[in-house]
């Protein structure tokens, strides 16, 4: 098993006529992803790589029972296209787009958990499962090289580092069950406890491997699960930019920023908050087989 | 983008909220001249930061020739790190009731803040009256309507009739946040006088950068910043202008006070290094964030700026496997940099780790460059990251002796 995608996952692609649409959608049809439609308004009725494209979401997902879509759709149109997605009945959105002005991100979330759908990114390069399906870039042409199948779960704020932690992991022996690049904008559909309850509730994967960056609230959230003993699997955690408290934080413009954030968001102080729960710390790539070596065995 | 408060003010008034009047200037018989007009009044300097009171940069004055003289004082001055180029210079409301009220971000969605205390800085209320401040997490779906202002009002402890006007006034300044694609606007003090007239006499805004293309206007109106709050230098904007213009993915540079320069792809590749480089004893000259696109443009505008920072003493490329930009690409624009800046490499140490498709003819590119070690394949981000700090170090060293 895996989470969010297997083989069996209908996809469509909107914005598939574009450059980046068509170049990943190449990869990901070589790689298994069950691609079934594409969307771009005006170029309905043509194909892209023998894949029909359809006018609207709603006409593709009528046609072609799609439940997964995977965005390519610059900032000023992303908070539509995702609307669009949601209200034709996705239920796995996967939004690349990065930079998204915030308070269309807070729109296209709120929207998307209204309807009780999925949403990775923004700015993400997509999610897979290996050896059965990945939706977006994630691994380029090479995902067979640096994504290997096995059990653990994968959730990274990161697209780039990603790849990076599922090369470690093949190093150390340990494969992937599901990857997940969750997106690094400030707003993100779902944030790391909801990776987490989804790889708990996963009967093929033993462990779960975390990447993390200074700013947002995903770590608490993913240490109190673990503090009440919601999440019982082995907990690894990378979280870069210590270096950033090195570095004075400069003068404050506004108050109500630091006064709203309910606690210490930098690296050093998630580091001891997730350890602090139970999670596995570690500070560099090749530590991590070693550290999930000791918690599973 | 922070707005400064002349901005601000004047986007209220355009909006028909209630300022105080007011105007900027860049001179002290300009100063008195708009303080003939308005009477009593407040100079304060327009710099892009907050505790300006506390900085020594607001003068209450009475007379025309009192606003010249504070003009005078405060211009020149730096005040948090700002020169002051133009004061305000705004009509004192006569204030007899304050309330703080503001907008931000949270983790996913706006925030509202009221207090029924205003006039001093929200933390200090926090710690003296915590029950005089409300906040809620707004739905983004909807508009905040007056009643749920007023509910908000009424639990922060506000009674009698302003209430119906602070609702009013609440509900529509956030329509005006979204509009405007704010990120954070705060008023305070929200004052009101004898009357019960309301005027929002602090105010400070922040736009959001990413969604510029929907306020052309703005755009040469602001204050972008780099690490430290600080004004961004020469060569930042260079950088930031060639991401405006230039395609490919987007890129970030920012110098800080050490001596490696780096280009790293990928937001968390770069976070994880600059831990490296720190643990194992560097110092960087720069941070950057770049996201590959296969174009040379941009990698090369961040390269020159790199390069053209008196601090820099050594160059690390290093990338996580690149999946969109093929290395000969990212190599073929160091080459350029090089050659464009005339960098002796023999002397200049430069570590490349760039692993991908166009690999082959990246090694055979680098080598018309003597000296540049590029790691050989599957090299770890460790050995990179060791090889550039002890190689900068050793060309420290060799220099302080001759």
């Amino acid at each position: 098993m895996s989470i969010l995608i297997d083989q069996s996952t209908r996809v469509l692609v909107q914005g598939i006529t574009g450059s980046q649409g068509r170049f990943d959608t190449e990869y990901c049809v070589a790689y298994g992803t069950n691609i079934v439609a594409g969307v771009t308004p005006g170029r309905g009725g043509q194909e892209v790589k023998g894949i029909p494209v359809f006018n609207t979401v709603r006409n593709a997902v009528d046609e072609t029972a799609a439940s997964a879509s995977v965005i390519y759709v610059p900032a000023v149109g992303i908070k539509d296209a995702v609307l669009e997605a949601v209200d034709a009945g996705i239920r796995v959105i996967v939004a690349l787009t990065e930079n998204v002005p915030r308070h269309d991100a807070a729109i296209a979330v709120a929207a998307t958990h209204a309807a009780g759908a999925w949403l990775i990114g923004f700015n993400t390069n997509g999610l897979i499962s290996p050896g059965k399906s990945k939706l977006g870039g994630i691994g380029g042409d090479r995902a067979n090289e640096l994504y290997v199948p096995g059990r653990i779960g994968v959730c990274s704020r990161s697209g780039g580092m990603s790849a990076e932690l599922s090369s470690a992991l093949a190093l150390g022996g340990y494969g992937v069950s599901t990857c997940i690049s969750m997106g690094g904008d400030p707003i993100t559909g779902n944030c790391m406890v909801d990776y987490a309850r989804e790889f708990e509730a996963d009967p093929d994967t033993d462990g779960i491997l975390f990447y993390g960056e200074p700013g947002s609230e995903n770590e608490q959230g993913l240490a109190e699960a673990l503090k009440n003993g919601e999440i019982t699997k082995p907990v690894v955690a990378l979280i870069a930019g210590v270096f950033q408290e090195d570095y004075p934080a400069g003068l404050s413009f506004g108050h109500v920023a630091a006064m709203i954030r309910s606690s210490d968001d930098s690296a050093s102080a998630k580091q001891r908050l997730l350890k602090d729960s139970g999670a596995y710390i570690a500070h560099r790539l090749e530590e991590i087989p070693k550290l999930l070596n000791s918690a599973i065995g | 983008m922070r707005l400064t408060e002349e901005k601000v003010k004047s986007w209220l008034r355009e909006n028909k909220f209630p300022v105080p009047e007011g105007s900027a200037a860049g001179s002290p018989s300009k100063a008195s001249q708009i303080a003939k007009e308005l009477g009593s009044v407040a100079v304060k300097a327009i710099v892009p930061t907050g505790r300006r009171g506390k900085a020594g940069a607001v003068h209450l004055v009475d007379t025309p020739d009192q606003a010249a003289e504070a003009t005078s004082a405060l211009m020149g001055q730096d005040i948090n790190g700002y020169p002051v180029k133009e004061v305000y210079v705004e009509a004192k409301f006569p204030i007899k009731t304050e309330y703080y009220l503001s907008f931000a971000f949270g983790p996913r969605a706006p925030k509202v803040v009221v207090s029924r205390h205003g006039g001093v800085e929200i933390e200090q209320i926090f710690e003296r009256d915590p029950d005089a401040i409300i906040s809620d997490d707004m739905d983004p779906l909807i508009d905040m309507r007056p009643w749920d202002a007023v509910d908000l009002w009424e639990r922060a402890g506000v009674e009698g009739p302003i209430l119906a006007r602070l609702g009013q006034l609440t509900a529509r300044l956030y329509s005006a946040f979204r509009d405007a694609d704010a990120v954070m606007i705060e008023c305070n003090p929200v004052a009101v006088d004898r009357d019960g007239h309301l005027s929002l006499v602090g105010a400070m805004m922040e736009i959001d950068d990413n969604a510029m293309f929907r306020h052309r206007d703005w755009s040469s109106q602001g204050y972008s910043f780099g690490a430290e709050g600080r004004i961004l230098n020469e060569r930042e904007l260079a950088v930031m202008h060639a991401n405006e213009t230039l395609p490919g993915g987007a890129i970030r540079y920012t110098e800080l006070d050490g001596n490696i320069g780096i280009l790293m792809g990928g937001g968390g590749a770069s976070l994880l290094q600059h831990d490296m480089i720190i643990d194992f004893g560097g110092r960087l000259a720069n941070h950057t964030d770049f996201s590959p696109a296969p174009s040379i443009d941009k990698p090369l505008a961040v390269l020159k700026a790199i390069l053209e920072n008196p601090n820099t003493k050594s160059l690390l490329l290093s990338f996580n496997y690149l999946q969109l930009l093929p290395c000969n690409i990212l190599v073929g624009a160091l080459c350029e940099a090089l050659r464009q800046k005339d960098i002796d490499t023999t002397i200049f140490p430069i570590v490349v780790r760039v692993f991908g498709p166009g690999e082959d003819t990246a090694r055979a590119m680098i080598e018309k460059f003597p000296g540049v070690r590029y790691m050989p394949p599957k090299a770890s981000l460790d050995e990179a990251v060791k090889l550039i700090v002890s190689l900068t170090n050793e060309a420290g060293a060799d220099q302080s002796i001759s």
